[in-house]
């Protein structure tokens, strides 16, 4: 007597493919990780896929925000405020190259605490352990 | 003389191994490859402004970084390497109540430098990372 049967398979491959594809979609839609940036390595690192507000400063001193170019500090200032006033527990990270002075990224770390960011990070890539 | 037969429900078996062969190793290959392509991250402490440090008084074991513009390290104004520093740090944060370690660098330090110290001070266990900066003149 033949049973009533479904077959899976197919459905499991596409839905398991489809894990995969978001999997490496989200991170790229919720970051803003485009302009590159040499950022530096360390051991430690903790990774939260959030979304977040991401101020790039790259080797030649341009200075991004969510990857579209700012003037100067007071511009950077305004355009996190506008982020912060809708979510204050918004994450931003600093994007900045390894070579660049610390003390400009001091400069950016003070103008997101003056902008009343509450939770910043600095952007690291994970070394590779040898 | 025996007749072999095929049963009907052999032919339309399905070799289930191999599937779950590959896209196990594509999991696996997945988890190992996603913190070396995307970017991690350190949380700090916004940078504060330095003030007189004797308002500061408290009993907690304190845990001050300064890297110099020559790339010396000092170690609560004590000149330390960066392997003494990994293996100092710890033992002075295992005595500390907050842990919390403060960074502070000089003009010229480049920014790489100082995450390396905040690496080690990661790796040594500080919960609070905190980065100094001195007051300018206006």
């Amino acid at each position: 007597m033949k049973t009533a049967s479904i077959d899976i398979l197919p459905m499991a491959a596409v839905g398991l493919i489809l894990v995969l594809v978001m999997m490496m979609i989200a991170p790229m839609v919720m970051t803003h990780n485009d302009t590159p940036v040499n950022v530096p390595q360390t051991r430690t690192s903790e990774r939260k896929v959030e979304e977040n507000a991401t101020i790039t400063y790259t080797i030649d001193g341009q200075l991004l925000f969510n990857d579209k170019p700012v003037a100067d500090l007071a511009e950077l200032e305004n355009r996190v405020e506008m982020v912060v006033v809708n979510d204050p527990y918004v994450l931003v990270v600093v994007r900045a190259d390894k070579h660049v002075l610390h003390s400009d990224v001091l400069d950016l770390l003070a103008t997101a605490r003056r902008a009343g960011a509450l939770r910043i990070a600095c952007a690291t890539k994970r070394q590779k352990e040898q | 003389m025996h007749r072999r037969i095929r049963s009907p429900l052999r032919k339309n078996e399905l070799i289930l191994t191999s599937l779950v062969d590959i896209a196990l190793s594509l999991v696996i290959g997945f988890i190992v490859a996603v913190p070396l392509f995307f970017e991690t991250g350190i949380f700090v402490s916004a940078p504060g402004v330095s003030r007189a440090a004797a308002d500061e008084e408290g009993s907690d074991i304190k845990a001050n970084i300064f890297v110099a513009d020559d790339g010396t390290v000092l170690l609560n104004e004590a000149q330390v390497s960066y392997e003494n520093l990994a293996d100092l740090l710890p033992k002075l944060l295992d005595r500390s109540l907050e842990r919390k370690v403060v960074v502070a660098a000089g003009e010229l330090v480049e920014y790489d430098m100082v995450m390396k110290v905040l690496d080690i001070a990661k790796q040594s266990g500080a919960a609070d990372l905190a980065l100094l900066r001195k007051r300018r003149a206006n």
